[in-house]
């Protein structure tokens, strides 16, 4: 796989074509339609408040239909939870559910 | 007032007689004779200590007098139509006096009632004494002695209406109205008539039935019995309201009914059930029709006609099954069509010929999930771990053919070019009514998510209307909403990547036409589309290798916390190929792109096996299955890649087997040679690796397992205690809408949980569960 190989322009001539034939490459590349799949950077695929996993919406976002929106966050000790279930427990307490440490954000995904 | 003194009973009771006598036999009195009677019994009741009570005797003397005169005319009559005339004139007469004489005698009375000190102010003519005397004397004399005649010949009377002769209703309607009048008894003031009339009328209408009906049924047969019986519960019912009272307080007319459902249908049931079948086999409508409304009048009988229902539904549909098993085993639109055909042909036999009753619907509902789920035609068997030892029991292979007919709906597909959108839409119609039916929605919800995959990834949904709107019915069928919401997300997830490839597009505009241009990226959310799936590597050609870590930079720039992996497994492409006969456009995964491209370098030559793997970098599984897609394509009769020597089968490759390019690749076309051609080889071919395919179906298994400790435990956090039968029943309510968990399986569960701590059985009974915290 050494060799370089040629992509095909948008509208590649015929006629070019013709000529090159027997001399350009026997495949060339037309198109390609790449996948990947996305998840979040996480140590632990399960929030822990909501028990739900984290690739999942949260319950709220996923009968609000927002669960393009439900993101996570990570405190600074790493552990990470859906940022919509952190921002309800913010509300009884500051510590991270799992380690008790402060609670202090690093980063919160997009 | 003082000459009155001295006023006796005896001087004016002669008086008083004689007009009371005038008054009883409705002979015409003068105004002043009828004041003097009001005058003279005052009188006596205020000077005569004892006046009141003799009066009071002897105007029942008098009343006991006329009564017998009464009798005497009435029984002189010697037909029975002109006794009961003459009973009803007389009593006629009797009753209008009856509300008439007790006037003038009120004094006696409140006399009578002062020394009983009982000061009632009622002035009522029904809570006079004298009235009550008038009834009871009646009812001690006349009544008592004739009544059997009169009644008995009240009830010949009907009986001859019966057998079509008429008479003067007004007979039977009279001594009805006699009975229900005659009474004494404030507590139950319809006692006589219930007792002698009602009862009477009961009696000789079982009677008569008892002798006809059986004798009908036995000279016309069942079929006729069943309109025999229709229209006489319809002509004594309309008979029964002539002649019996219809006051609300009192229930006649439905004792009547009672009475006929038991003599025209109750006693011939068996008979009648007997021809039910039949009837429904024949699709008898008519008859059905009137066996329901009559078998539906006898409390509870219904439900043997139920059970032929099912009974005919479920072998009914197993046969229309199993005749066309050839064609629907193979041909998923002409196994929907039969289950829609039977489906309707039952509905609309329940709407005939049951009304679409509820309790018939319920009936089809059952017998049609019988069908539906049946493993007679078709078995699925699902494959299990070595976790759990023995295999499951085989399941219908229906959920996973509907999965099957909705991709050649909605993919781009020789079906669906035939079809306009709305007949598309209304075949999904009918599958997702047959889904309604099925019993393991998992196995679908499976299978569908993975056709679904393929449209998206492939870009061959004929409709992305279409689409999303499949996702919506299939939440109103009330498929597991995590289910739906995981599609709406893919759908979600392709318009999120179309926005991407925009962005980045726009990003490299100011520069020369790069790779960028023939390359689309999808980012899709790996919960959604395949958690857990592999990562496979491959030798991607040159140009794409050295793209990737732009897109990977340009995504950062736009999300954080995001890891991304490639999935190599589901991209692919479009290829040109030259060969010496043309050239071709191929679609191909990216895996068959790897192998092809990897004889860019040396066009002529064989290549084995062993070098493949390491230009391709493929695993083997892998490697060898791609390998066998390019050198074995069932629809291509020249193939792509050739190999030598020749093997049957992709276990057969060795590392020494070598393939090399068909330079004299082309593709006929009604027998022609072409030049230039596109065609697909990624065909069938499943976007999913081998080994990740068994994880998946083992993975239903899997997951049953953990939704039923799930639901198991739910309950019984729930009840604290419960016992097996009602876990049971539960346990199937949760989890009906994806599977029907089996015996064995939930036994286990059981097991595991006990063993596990969450629950124990009960000391005392061991068919009884208590939850642990
Ligand atoms: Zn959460
Ligand atoms: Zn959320
Ligand atoms: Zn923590």
């Amino acid at each position: 796989m050494a060799e370089k190989m040629v992509v095909s322009t948008p509208n590649p001539s015929p006629q070019i074509k013709k000529k090159e034939k027997h001399q350009g490459p026997m495949f060339v590349l037309k198109r390609w339609n790449a996948v990947a799949m996305w998840s979040w950077d996480v140590s632990c695929d399960t929030c822990a408040i909501c028990k739900h996993h984290v690739m999942d919406a949260c319950l709220r976002c996923q009968t609000d239909g927002k669960q393009e929106e439900c993101v996570v966050v990570w405190g600074e000790c790493n552990h990470s939870y859906h940022n919509c279930c952190m921002a309800l427990w913010m509300q009884h307490s500051d510590k991270c559910p799992l380690c008790s440490s402060d609670w202090i954000v690093s980063r919160t995904g997009k | 007032m003082f000459h009155q003194e001295g006023i006796k009973f005896e001087s004016k009771w002669e008086n008083i007689a004689l007009v009371a006598g005038k008054v009883l036999r409705q002979e015409n009195i003068k105004k002043q004779e009828w004041w003097d009677l009001f005058q003279d019994i005052s009188n006596v009741c205020n000077w005569d200590e004892k006046g009141a009570h003799k009066i009071h005797d002897e105007l029942r003397q008098l009343i006991k007098q006329h009564i017998n005169q009464i009798q005497e005319s009435v029984l002189s009559n010697n037909d029975e139509a002109s006794l009961l005339a003459a009973y009803i004139r007389e009593w006629t007469r009797f009753f209008q006096q009856c509300n008439y004489l007790p006037l003038p005698f009120r004094v006696v009375e409140d006399a009578m009632r002062n020394k009983m000190a009982v000061a009632t102010m009622k002035k009522d003519i029904d809570q006079s004494l004298i009235y009550k005397l008038m009834l009871q004397e009646w009812n001690d004399n006349i009544f008592h002695s004739i009544r059997d005649k009169i009644h008995g010949a009240a009830m010949r009377l009907v009986e001859m209406e019966r057998s079509g002769e008429s008479f003067d209703k007004q007979l039977v309607i009279g001594v009805r109205e006699s009975y229900v009048n005659l009474s004494t008894d404030h507590t139950d003031p319809l006692r006589i008539y219930k007792e002698h009339f009602e009862r009477k009328y009961l009696e000789s209408t079982d009677n008569y039935y008892k002798a006809h009906a059986s004798a009908y049924l036995a000279s016309n047969g069942v079929l006729n019995y069943l309109k025999y019986a229709d229209a006489k519960l319809a002509e004594e019912e309309l008979r029964g309201k002539q002649y019996l009272e219809t006051v609300k307080s009192i229930k006649s007319v439905e004792l009547l009914k009672e009475c006929l459902v038991r003599c025209l249908v109750d006693s011939f049931r068996d008979q009648i059930l007997a021809e039910c079948l039949k009837l429904i086999t024949d699709n008898n409508i008519e008859y059905l029709r009137m066996m329901f409304m009559l078998i539906d009048r006898v409390p509870g009988a219904v439900s043997a006609i139920l059970n032929h229902l099912e009974d005919y539904i479920y072998q009914a549909g197993l046969d229309d099954m199993r005749q066309c098993a050839d064609t629907i085993t193979t041909d998923p639109e002409k196994y929907v069509e039969e289950l829609l055909k039977l489906f309707n042909r039952f509905s609309k036999l329940v709407a005939q010929a049951f009304n679409s009753d509820t309790r018939f619907l319920t009936s089809r509902d059952k017998a049609y999930k019988k069908v539906v789920n049946d493993t007679t035609v078709f078995k699925l068997e699902l494959p299990t771990s070595r976790a759990t030892t023995n295999k499951t029991a085989p399941e219908s292979k229906c959920p996973e053919l509907l999965a099957l007919f909705c991709d050649q709906l909605l993919r781009k597909s020789p079906l669906s070019k035939k079809m306009t959108p709305q007949e598309i839409e209304e075949k999904l119609k009918n599958l997702l009514l047959v889904l309604k039916y099925v019993q393991n929605k998992d196995v679908f919800m499976k299978y569908h998510k993975s056709h679904l995959t393929r449209r998206l990834i492939l870009e061959m949904s004929v409709d992305s209307e279409l689409e999303e709107n499949m996702v919506e019915w299939l939440r109103d069928i009330g498929m597991p909403v995590e289910f739906v919401n995981k599609l709406a997300r893919m759908f979600q997830d392709i318009k999120v990547s179309e926005d991407l490839n925009q962005r980045f597009k726009e990003n490299l505009h100011d520069q020369e036409p790069t790779t960028a241009d023939s390359v689309n990226i999808k980012i899709l959310n790996a919960a959604a589309w395949s958690r857990g799936s592999d990562y496979v590597p491959v030798a991607l050609p040159t140009e794409l290798d050295e793209y990737i870590p732009s897109v990977e930079e340009f995504y950062k720039k736009s999300h954080s916390g995001r890891k991304l992996q490639w999935h190599h497994l589901l991209s692919n492409g479009t290829v040109t190929f030259q060969n010496a006969v043309g050239t071709f456009e191929l679609e191909v995964t990216t895996f068959q792109m790897s192998i092809l491209f990897a004889f860019n370098q040396r066009p002529e030559d064989q290549i084995s096996f062993e070098s493949l793997k390491l230009a391709t970098q493929l695993p083997d599984t892998e490697l060898r299955r791609t390998l066998f897609s390019l050198v074995a394509s069932a629809k291509l009769k020249l193939q792509v890649l050739k190999m030598s020597p020749a093997v049957k089968n992709a276990k057969d490759f060795d590392n020494s087997t070598n393939f090399f390019i068909n330079q004299e690749f082309g593709i006929f076309r009604q027998g022609k040679l072409q030049k230039r051609a596109k065609l697909s080889l990624v065909g069938r071919l499943i976007l999913t690796t081998e080994k990740a395919k068994k994880e998946e179906e083992e993975g239903i298994v899997q997951l049953r397992i953990l939704r039923v400790q799930e639901a198991i435990v739910k309950i019984l956090k729930m009840r604290k205690t419960v016992n097996n039968a009602s876990l049971q029943t539960e346990l199937v309510e949760i989890l009906k809408n994806m599977f029907l968990p089996q015996k064995k399986m939930i036994k286990e569960q059981i097991e595991w949980l006990i063993e596990h701590k969450y629950m124990q059985r009960d000391e005392e009974n061991i068919n009884t569960f208590i939850y642990l915290a």
